[in-house]
């Protein structure tokens, strides 16, 4: 097989480390800015919340990144600790960082989405006696998607692409197999076109698959009101 | 659900001030069962702020309330502001009122099927497959019948405000409260849910209505109350009030 | 290795400290995003002026443009221009028949490479900002007898400038983070000084933080100073 032949069965096998670490720290994130913005409403746990926010939305990545994997993970109670078998992995480490890097900008997207639901329909809501959790189920948390669901999924486009960074810490992912090509062929063009193909790709999968659920979740296909 | 007291609402010394102004400055009110009481008065006159008092979507600043035989859970701290004494009872109270508002307020991610069935279901516990049923009747009633799978954007304002009248009708509450039910609708859609009303107050629903239609006050209600600087001025059954003898200040808002 | 230096020591301005460094770095991790930031100003208005032409493939280019700077880790674009641009400027200028100039220099690909991805997003918000005047009011300025240019100084700028420094201040926030990603070119911006001076004492918990908190005031000072520029511009929007 040709050189691009070879070099783009080898990028399309590194896919599945960057899904994988993608998906995991989608997940981790959501769940972490769910618990943010929870926090966010009571007074005691503000503070908190938005010391996060403000830390890890005003730091790069790469520094969070590094700062797990080589700093956090040189301190003695974790290098010495039950902990080191996971902080010795550098894709758990990415996983960490982006985990707690894109939780902080989810949050601020679900808390635009909180504060756009129209007041209105939380009184009806009040009116009939429903109670908390019942509104949250009911009302809240099915607008709060629905409003958030255009910026969230530029979060998580921006997430694919942040998944590039583990590359930086010997995580072989696309980039990372990338750049290992280059090293050894010094075909750099070639090279980055077909990586950055790959990951055209993805955010254009990803992209097809949110405009999907957001038509499902508007039946009409028009904004709402 | 044996009620002796034929009495559906309570009000007694409502104050609310918002920043200092004092909006409410002492409402007594009550209601029997049947009754359909429009309350009038100008713009900031505390018409609206007294009704949503009494589902307390505003916490009056002192007061009782009653309502249908369950009182507001009202309590006030050591600075004397009012907070809700027992989140239960609050919803309690509120399962016994439903309210229409000025703005529709429907559920926009819902259908106007879900906006109908969503408390009877969630709230009191209806089996759903009874409570579609009934929402159907009540769809039919308000004339949305052919609108269940509609979604609220999809309905002109006079619609839509049917459906929330649906959809308060649908827990079959003891007190319907409607804040300037037509005031967001055009000119032409008013007469729809007049009319709608009209229905209901020939049902024997118990009504209290904030509203500007000075025609409908004179006659459909039992009686009407005019609010002004927020106290009752004056009040009594539409024969005397849009009569000779009304109180000179009610005669001035009739014809400014 | 010698005795462990106290954080204070690390960290401070004698001559075991890495003080000076890291507020030097400081200084061109702000170079870089500014140089950045500029190129993507240029570069993103052309590209929506591009894009609000009549010509289908200017369009269209434009619109490729901004899917594929979107759509690509901004790493890649960083590689791509440091290991790609000494091949590239010898291929151009084998075409004059010159030498191979080398490699360029790393200030200048690493900016390059911020402000192209830069300008993806500023073009669409130079887009977003040319549709927020309403034409009426164009008209009415018009029929006030304003020429073009007190048109666009009284009218049409202050509008856009409203509409158009809130995203801007977000992008400038992005370019100052994506500056950190130039550090793999060896400038050394405050990413790269605080890898070197982790690795050479040994203390990365120490510099990472102190890094961190440098990021942090550069990015916290400069969004307060966005706010202050968008209270001053907007004051008629009825703002704060």
């Amino acid at each position: 097989m040709d050189f691009l032949g070879t070099t783009s069965l080898g990028l399309l096998r590194a896919v599945p480390v960057t899904v994988l670490l993608f998906l995991a720290s989608a997940l981790g994130a959501s769940l972490v800015a769910a618990v943010l913005v929870a926090m966010q409403q009571a007074r005691v746990t503000q503070g908190l919340a938005r010391a996060w926010i403000f830390v890890f939305r005003g730091t790069p990545l790469l520094l969070q990144i590094f700062m797990v994997y080589y700093g956090i993970a040189a301190l003695g109670p974790i290098r010495h600790g039950f902990l080191w078998p996971a902080f010795r992995e550098p894709l758990f480490c990415a996983w960490l960082a982006m985990t707690c890097c894109c939780s902080a900008y989810i949050a601020e997207v679900l808390r635009g989405a909180l504060g756009a639901i129209p007041v209105g329909q939380i009184e009806a809501a009040l009116a009939c006696g429903m109670g908390r959790w019942t509104r949250l189920r009911l009302i809240v948390a099915p607008q709060v998607l629905r409003l958030a669901l255009p910026a969230y999924g530029n979060e998580l486009v921006m997430m694919i692409k942040s998944t590039s960074l583990a590359s930086s810490i010997t995580v072989l992912d696309v980039t990372g197999v990338a750049q290992q090509v280059i090293a050894h062929s010094y075909r750099t063009l070639d090279v980055f076109c077909l990586a950055a193909a790959v990951y055209l790709g993805m955010t254009a999968a990803l992209t097809a698959v949110l405009r999907r659920i957001e038509r499902s979740l508007d039946p009409l296909g028009s904004a709402p009101r | 659900m044996t009620q002796t007291s034929p009495s559906v609402l309570s009000a007694r010394g409502i104050t609310k001030s918002f920043g200092g102004r004092a909006v409410l400055r002492g409402i007594d009110l009550d209601a029997q069962r049947g009754d359909v009481v429009t309350i009038l008065g100008g713009s900031g006159s505390g018409k609206s702020t007294f009704l949503r008092c009494l589902n307390l979507l505003e916490l009056p600043d002192a007061g009782t309330i009653e309502i249908a035989g369950t009182r507001a859970p009202l309590a006030h701290d050591r600075h004397g502001k009012a907070r809700i004494a027992n989140p239960k009872a609050l919803n309690a109270l509120r399962t016994k009122t439903a309210m229409v508002f000025q703005n529709f307020n429907l559920w926009s991610h819902m259908t106007v099927l879900d906006n109908v069935i969503a408390a009877p279901v969630h709230v009191h516990g209806v089996p759903r497959a009874q409570a579609v049923d009934r929402a159907h009747g009540l769809l039919e009633k308000v004339g949305m019948a052919g609108f269940a799978g509609h979604w609220p954007r999809q309905l002109s304002g006079g619609q839509q405000q049917r459906v929330a009248i649906a959809r308060a009708l649908a827990t079959d509450p003891d007190l319907m409260l409607f804040d300037e039910p037509t005031s967001a609708l055009d000119p032409e859609r008013v007469r729809e849910v007049l009319d709608l009303m009209r229905a209901l107050a020939g049902e024997g629903r118990t009504m209290l209505i904030v509203t500007h239609e000075m025609a409908f006050a004179r006659d459909v209600s039992s009686h009407v109350v005019h609010v002004r600087d927020g106290v009752i001025e004056s009040m009594g059954p539409p024969a005397l009030m849009f009569g000779p003898d009304a109180s000179p200040v009610f005669r001035a808002f009739l014809s400014p | 290795m010698d005795a462990e230096l106290s954080v204070p020591a690390l960290l401070g301005l004698g001559a075991d400290g890495w003080g000076w460094a890291l507020m030097a770095g400081a200084g061109l991790t702000l170079a870089v995003a500014l140089a950045a930031m500029a190129i993507g100003s240029m570069l993103g208005a052309a590209l929506a002026a591009a894009e609000a032409s009549r010509r289908v493939w200017l369009v269209r280019i434009a619109a490729t443009y901004g899917l594929v700077m979107r759509g690509v880790p901004e790493l890649l674009v960083v590689l791509l221009l440091y290991f790609g641009a000494p091949g590239m400027l010898a291929g151009v200028a084998g075409l004059f028949g010159l030498p191979a100039p080398g490699s360029p220099p790393a200030f200048l690909t690493g900016s390059l490479a911020i402000g192209l991805v830069s300008a993806a997003y500023q073009a669409e918000v130079f887009r977003g900002g040319m549709l927020a005047v309403p034409r009426g009011q164009i008209e009415a300025a018009m029929a006030a007898g304003m020429g073009p240019v007190a048109r666009l100084r009284r009218v049409i700028l202050p509008q856009v400038l409203h509409h158009v420094l809130p995203p801007l201040g977000n992008i400038w926030q992005f370019n100052l983070k994506d500056s950190a990603l130039v550090s793999i070119t060896g400038l050394a911006e405050l990413m790269r000084v605080s890898l070197v001076a982790a690795g050479s004492t040994r203390r990365p918990f120490v510099f990472f933080a102190a890094a961190m908190v440098l990021y942090l005031i550069l990015t916290s000072a400069s969004s307060a100073l966005f706010r202050m520029i968008e209270r001053r511009g907007s004051r008629w929007a009825g703002g704060r």
